[in-house]
């Protein structure tokens, strides 16, 4: 079966959760005692940069595939290039939030507070004016929406190239596969720029006083991470379903692996991070870090269990990586612990800004610790991205007919 | 090695995929394989030899283990008990100082306790010589190899020549 049909019940059943993360959301909306709606807001913003940011990292890996010369993935490209395909909804989502900036609607991000950069004002902080040449309304939102088209114009691009190969290819002298090639050469360092840039406008001006320059790697390390186990449960479903009978534990075994190594790399940067800030002990960098040890220990400690110590003892063998079983654990796990890491990074510095840096002491549902209204928030988004997903895989065939590397592919062997 | 004098009946294949329909075709006429030496490791070849996957990566866990729990436990006894010092005003016991020591001396330990194992368990180490069955099998020949006690050398011989082997010989080692 070369061409995936959507089939209804799947269709009813993710409109289901979708529907599911819109009451969760409203749910957030009015039961939040706080001003702005932090709760809602940050769920919102959380959700929306962590499925972005799967998307694109399909849409990177993809071109380093490429660029590469790989061919294992051939065989199963059409999964990446309908997942790189989300960005168009993640620049929406993404865009709602930067509205919201200008809308006063939610205060997320300290630096957007009015008067920050007015010496009259008594809200002025010359710690956030000296960084309001990049941290400011117009960056979010006008060169964020730029920098995401571009992505999502590679992202079309590589895969309308891949599309048109199957259509015209096999005759043309690889002229389909060379244009790929280019296209996918210019993407990586402008990918690997740009989504620092974004990763420092979404995710870390959150904690506006703070930076750390290992933070982009390790964000984007995350959602690579988040975005191959997610690859690895929906190419399980659709074999289960009888699609991509070519795709063997072959195939797998390699996604496990890449699932594995970068588990260790995102605890590489993870760690590379958290020591370098603990070792240097500067009070402005410790602050973020003491934070979240000492109201946030769940958070702290169980996103290192659930990303390093799970994946790493569990995919260590040979054997975990071939079967599915152990991959849909460790797959879930992992997937679920990236998110949890995106929860950690987001909500502290929301909780600051809302409670005018007064913090909490204690446990509180949605910020301490995910609530079921938060799991519904992320199950709703799933469900959204597993629509979008499902809806771009069922126009093409699952078959890159004439890749030149798909004969490698379909003998790709370990 | 303890089997010394071992007579061999071996041929050499230009290529691979002779060598592998000649494994196969020795595998269905019942004919013991002694060995088959190739000058790179060839897809598909370890599952029609039947043998079994290595063990030498649990010896890997084990030495690694060995070395987090040399590196860790040994720094927290240096640095605890036996000469504490402040560095930087951190605590004694600085795990995240730790850290990168312990890392590294895992590494050190399952690289080196592997390769030792290794060396061990294929016999190989200073001084030890090693006999070839052809020089060629490092460069470009593909040799498939019968023990000349456990199968007839006449039928190994016979099946070495229906698959194509460019060369037929016999030594003893």
């Amino acid at each position: 079966m070369n061409d995936y049909t959507f089939p209804s019940k799947v269709r009813t059943f993710l409109l289901g959760g979708i529907g599911l993360g819109f009451l969760c959301l409203a749910l957030t909306f009015f039961m939040d005692g706080l001003d702005h709606h932090p709760r809602f807001w940050s769920n919102f913003l959380h959700n929306s940069v962590f499925f972005t940011g799967i998307s694109l990292m399909a849409t990177f890996f993809i071109a380093v595939c490429i660029t590469a010369w790989a061919g294992w993935y051939t065989v199963f490209k059409r999964v990446w290039e309908a997942f790189s395909q989300f960005l168009m909804v993640g620049l929406v989502l993404m865009l709602i939030v930067g509205i919201g900036i200008y809308a006063n609607w939610h205060h997320l991000y300290h630096w957007a507070a009015e008067g920050i950069t007015d010496t009259a004002s008594e809200n002025f902080d010359s710690i956030l004016a000296g960084k309001s040449g990049f941290l400011n309304p117009t960056w979010y939102v006008i060169i964020g929406s730029i920098i995401v088209l571009v992505w999502i114009f590679f992202a079309y691009k590589l895969r309308s190239l891949s599309l048109a190969e199957d259509e015209f290819g096999g005759n043309d002298n690889f002229s389909h596969h060379r244009s790929m090639r280019k296209w996918a050469a210019g993407f990586l360092p402008i990918v690997g720029f740009s989504s620092a840039a974004m990763i420092w406008l979404w995710v870390m001006s959150i904690d506006s006083h703070w930076y750390s320059t290992l933070y982009a790697w390790y964000c984007a390390a995350s959602w690579f991470v988040a975005m191959i186990a997610l690859t690895i449960l929906v190419m399980i479903y659709l074999k289960s379903q009888g699609y991509f009978a070519n795709v063997s534990n072959d195939h797998f075994h390699d996604l496990g692996k890449f699932m594995f190594a970068f588990s260790i790399f995102w605890t590489y940067l993870w760690f590379s991070q958290y020591m370098l800030i603990w070792y240097a002990n500067v009070g402005e960098e410790t602050v973020y870090f003491k934070t979240r040890i000492d109201h946030y220990p769940v958070l702290f400690y169980g996103n290192l269990i659930l990303n390093f110590v799970m994946p790493f003892l569990v995919l260590m063998r040979n054997d975990t990586k071939r079967k599915f079983g152990t991959l849909i654990f460790v797959s879930i796990v992992v997937f679920f612990g990236h998110w949890w890491d995106y929860f950690l990074m987001i909500k502290p510095g929301v909780l600051e800004s809302a409670t005018h840096g007064h913090g909490i002491g204690e446990y509180t549902v949605g910020y301490t610790l995910p609530g079921l209204l938060e799991i519904g928030t992320m199950l709703g988004f799933l469900s959204l991205f597993l629509f979008v997903f499902f809806t771009i895989l069922s126009r093409k065939s699952l078959l890159a007919k004439n890749d030149p590397y798909l004969a490698e592919s379909l003998h790709h062997h370990v | 090695m303890s089997d010394k004098n071992k007579s061999i009946v071996y041929g050499l294949y230009n290529d691979e995929t002779e060598l592998l329909s000649a494994v196969k075709a020795a595998n269905s006429a019942h004919l013991t394989i002694m060995d088959v030496f190739t000058p790179f490791p060839i897809h598909g070849l370890d599952p029609l030899l039947g043998l079994q996957e290595s063990r030498l990566h649990i010896g890997g866990f084990i030495y690694g283990l060995l070395g987090t729990l040399t590196a860790f436990l040994g720094m927290t006894w240096i640095f605890t008990k036996d000469w504490p010092q402040i560095y930087g005003g951190k605590p004694h016991w600085a795990v995240p100082a730790f850290i990168p020591i312990t890392f590294e001396l895992t590494v050190l330990f399952a690289s080196i306790g592997m390769v030792v194992t290794f060396y061990i368990i294929n016999g190989l180490g200073p001084g030890v010589v090693n006999p070839c069955i052809d020089p060629r099998i490092t460069d470009d020949k593909f040799c498939l190899a019968f023990d000349a006690h456990e199968v007839d050398p006449i039928q190994a011989e016979n099946l070495l020549r229906s698959t194509g082997a460019a060369e037929i010989n016999s030594k003893t080692l």
